[in-house]
């Protein structure tokens, strides 16, 4: 019982030192000085000037724009490699497969971002949104195979031959059976593909020419002048964006495992019923 | 049956295995090829005898593994507990899920909090000065990156290693108390060998990233910290000298690979679960 | 005689070197309740697996209604499959599951719905329909696995072990619920278990299998009071095997004595193996037993007692009675002339039948 409350005061405080930097960020957002030092006051001047700087809009436009596109092709690159490598018995070339998969996924952003560099100067693909975007396809594609697999493995081969069974061709098994089995997995690739490219920076960082700013590599440049409490609103939207995401997930799951645990019970208690 | 399948087959593998061609084949390997160039495109071994034989560059690479192996230790000391704890508390998908909401803040941002945290009239030594305490110099030291570094990785090591401790079957546990053991000899006995892949699988998640922080170098390190990344990233990016600083890329490649080995789930035992 | 719906021609299955058949050859009629029993490995769910489509078989020939289906793919078989773990698509509801086929077929909605709604009721889940899957119990999971293959209105129903994941209970009434279910249909049920008592209870005939072979064939009745061999005789029901000698037609030796049977036509003299049911043998006083045996241990078993005994030769007797024993007690068995039953060894299913024809017909 009493390791039991020191544990939860050893969580607590994990959890103040993951938040008190956030926090920090986000409390001198409302801070009326320009530095995170001495709180001078409340104000929402620097959300004013975030919402005026018509370049970090755009930016901010952009890396949205990048995250969803290069995501969506990810997954579909992603998902269908995953497919193939399921269908594949050779566990040799299977495994060779997985391992060149698992490359990228284990490999440092700057020998990523590095080697990618090398290689579009040696195909002469000019360096801006194309590359960058090319790029965030790239490194997403791994994780997406990875979040797609085990949905694969864990379909069993009676309900493929239970498809078949009921006269469904192999093209109806997987638009009928397969994909809607995987879906899950898909859009929690989809959802990886996407918050690794919103994360971000290493890589951009060493792709992207003149022309083309990411979210991370303005705020890094940014970052090198000095502090700038525009940065700080812009942290504090983005917190809240992302904690709105978070709890509605959460109440999602939730509610929908609620749902389904009580409509069993239900259904049980008429079970018995009938068998009396 | 299996027959007729190949022929979807190829076309589900030909954007994929087009992707592991051009995106992860030829970067490996034009990394490689490259690294025998020097800067003014000569083939040459010059750049592997400029690495191994000037000493700023092996100190530079003692220097880097020691500061990510000091990072790694340090998040798995605050990590595994936490994950430990984690496992049974009440709520804990919402719990987990405040471990994550912090990933998606981006790493940037994160290390700018700590510029203004650890500024010489910043949070820190404000809360220092209650106690009278003088402003200390905490960026861009030592201390302030490895700081930052493990702040930045904790969520990367406790996800791991909760997953290993939930896939625990608890009445292993419950056996070996049954059989006489204290908690501490449970832990170390049964709990601790039985988690040990998500030991691994968080080591590996945060040794690797720890070698090429070169973000946090310049924003927090101030230079004085010089990792593997940095010096990749100074080649690439400033001095323009692309022999040299891959390289160094083919250093941290090979460094890399023995981890992975060091820290990778033996292929056999793990699929006979 | 009507032609059979499903013929099974001298057939074979390999695995590199590993043999899973062998010439196996089976017929089943239309409208009967066809069960394979046998041990796991035996070979039956291949057998089921090789009529469903999804394995093709090394050799011999498969028909259906008269025709070679062994190149017709799996979804082109007028045959539907009941898994053995139901094998539901967990992404759809019940209605969903059991439309599937027909919606592959592509009916007018309309239809879809009434015949959907007609095999839910018939396997009594009528009101189910918008249920998930997960929300539902095993048991109810078992009865639309079963509406999903019927709605199709195969001419052939296979099921592989379907009970097996059901507790003990919910078996028996699943049982009957079969069974009264394909009289109503009045299709083909080739039904896959290693249960023998669900075996004898469900079917019109039984294929028992071991080692990639039919090992006998026939009525429950026919197999459970004439085992071939004794694989059969020990799979199917309780039995004491002892080992004899045949000294003329209805005469047997064994234990040293010679005793009344109703067996004939073989060779004086000829080695044999000799069944008799725990439940035939009567406990009685030494004096009157044919056999006299020292008990060793009972157990109650609810409806009888299990005895355990040994006789001189320290052979082991299984019996039932209604009645215990005394642990210790010497007692005297007894049986009837009919309740021995003597088995050649080796003899071949065909030899057989054709003897028990023989001398029966008389």
């Amino acid at each position: 019982m009493k390791t039991r409350k020191w544990g939860s005061l050893y969580l607590v405080l994990v959890f103040i030192i993951l938040y008190v930097p956030i926090i920090y960020l986000i409390a001198y957002s409302f801070s009326a000085g320009d530095t995170m030092a001495n709180f001078h006051g409340f104000t929402w001047r620097h959300y004013a000037d975030l919402f005026a700087d018509t370049r970090m809009i755009q930016i901010v436009i952009d890396t949205l724009l990048l995250a969803l596109l290069s995501s969506l092709i990810a997954t579909m690159i992603g998902t269908l490699g995953a497919l193939g490598i399921h269908r594949t018995s050779r566990p040799v070339v299977k495994n060779t497969i997985l391992s060149l998969n698992n490359i990228l996924m284990v490999s440092p952003d700057v020998i990523i971002g590095a080697s990618f560099l090398i290689f579009y100067t040696a195909l002469k693909i000019p360096l801006g949104f194309g590359s960058v975007l090319l790029s965030h396809i790239a490194f997403s594609i791994p994780i997406v195979v990875l979040m797609v697999l085990p949905k694969l493995q864990e379909m069993r081969q009676t309900m493929l031959d239970a498809a078949r069974d009921l006269g469904s061709s192999n093209a109806q098994v997987l638009s009928r059976v397969i994909m809607p089995f995987i879906a899950p997995g898909i859009l929690s690739g989809f959802f990886m593909a996407f918050t690794y490219s919103l994360d971000d920076f290493a890589v951009t960082f060493f792709v992207t020419g003149n022309g083309f700013q990411t979210l991370a590599v303005e705020i890094y440049a940014r970052a090198r002048q000095g502090i700038n409490l525009e940065i700080n609103a812009l942290s504090g939207v983005m917190f809240v964006f992302a904690l709105l995401l978070v709890v509605g997930y959460y109440f999602i799951q939730q509610g929908s495992a609620r749902r389904k645990a009580s409509h069993k019970a239900e259904s049980e208690a008429k079970l018995n019923e009938a068998a009396h | 049956m299996a027959k007729k399948s190949s022929g979807t087959n190829a076309l589900f593998y030909t954007p994929y295995v087009l992707w592991l061609g051009l995106f992860v084949i030829a970067p490996l390997a034009l990394i490689v090829y490259q690294s025998f160039f020097d800067i003014s495109g000569h083939l040459t071994l010059a750049n592997y005898q400029t690495y191994f034989s000037s000493g700023t560059y092996i100190l530079m690479t003692v220097n880097s593994v020691w500061y990510a192996f000091i990072i790694t230790v340090v998040t798995l000391l605050i990590s595994y507990p936490a994950a430990y704890v984690l496992h049974y508390a009440k709520h804990k998908q919402l719990w987990l899920l405040l471990i994550i909401l912090p990933t998606w803040i981006n790493l940037l941002l994160k290390a700018y909090a700590f510029i203004g945290i650890f500024s010489q009239d910043g949070g820190v030594n404000t809360f220092l000065g209650f106690f009278g305490i003088a402003p200390q110099q905490f960026l861009f030291t030592d201390f302030s990156f490895i700081f930052v570094a493990a702040y930045i990785e904790i969520p990367f090591m406790i996800l791991p290693i909760f997953n290993g401790i939930e896939e625990l079957d608890e009445s292993f546990v419950n056996a070996s108390r049954d059989l006489g053991a204290t908690g501490w000899q449970t832990f170390t006995k049964v709990i601790l060998p039985l988690t040990m892949s998500g030991v691994k699988a968080g080591v590996q998640a945060v040794f690797i990233p720890s070698l090429s922080l070169f973000m946090l170098t310049r924003l927090i390190g101030g230079n004085r910290v010089i990792t593997l990344g940095t010096a990749i990233e100074e080649h690439f990016l400033v001095t323009m000298n692309w022999g040299m600083g891959s390289t160094i890329g083919v250093v941290l490649i090979v460094a890399m690979v023995i981890i992975m080995f060091l820290t990778g789930e033996r292929k056999k035992r793990g699929s006979l679960r | 005689m009507t032609e059979p719906i499903i013929e099974l021609q001298h057939v074979s299955k390999r695995y590199g070197d590993t043999v899973v058949l062998k010439d196996i050859n089976i017929e089943l009629e239309r409208g009967k309740f066809y069960t394979l029993l046998g041990p796991s490995g035996s070979g039956k769910t291949t057998i089921l697996r090789a009529i469903a489509g999804f394995l093709d078989v090394s050799e011999g020939t498969i028909m259906f209604d008269g025709k070679k289906i062994n190149d017709v793919p799996a979804n082109m078989r007028k045959v539907n499959t009941v898994f053995q773990d139901y094998a539901l698509f967990p992404h759809m509801n019940v209605f969903d599951n059991v439309a599937y086929g027909l919606q592959i077929q592509k009916l007018k909605k309309a239809e879809v719905q009434t015949r959907v709604e007609a095999a839910l009721k018939m396997v009594r889940l009528a009101g189910y329909a918008d249920r998930e899957i997960s929300e539902l119990s095993g048991g109810q999971q078992q009865r639309v696995a079963i509406a999903r293959a019927i709605v199709l209105e195969p001419a052939v129903l296979l099921l592989d072990e379907p009970l097996s994941a059901l507790d003990a209970k919910l078996r028996k009434d699943m049982q009957y619920e079969l069974r009264e279910l394909q009289e109503r249909l009045g299709i083909t049920f080739l039904f896959v278990t290693h249960d023998q008592e669900e075996a004898l209870a469900l079917s019109d005939e039984i294929f028992v299998m071991n080692d990639g072979e039919v090992q006998q064939s026939g009525t429950p009745v026919d197999i459970y009071d004439e085992p071939i061999n004794h694989f059969v005789a020990d799979f199917i029901g309780e039995s004491n095997i002892v080992a004899g000698h045949m000294l003329k037609d209805f005469l047997v030796e064994f234990n040293g004595q010679a005793f009344e049977c109703a067996d004939a036509g073989m060779r004086p003299n000829e080695p044999v193996e000799v069944v008799l049911r725990p439940e035939d043998l009567d406990i009685t006083t030494i004096g009157n037993g044919k056999v006299s045996v020292k008990v060793d241990t009972q157990l109650f078993r609810g409806d009888y007692y299990e005895i355990v005994a040994y006789d001189s030769a320290q052979n082991e007797w299984l019996i039932h009675s209604t009645n215990p024993a005394k642990d210790g007690d010497t007692v005297g068995l007894t049986f009837d002339a009919e309740d021995i039953h003597v088995m050649r060894l080796n003899e071949s299913e065909e030899d057989f039948d054709a003897r028990l024809e023989s001398y029966e017909d008389d």
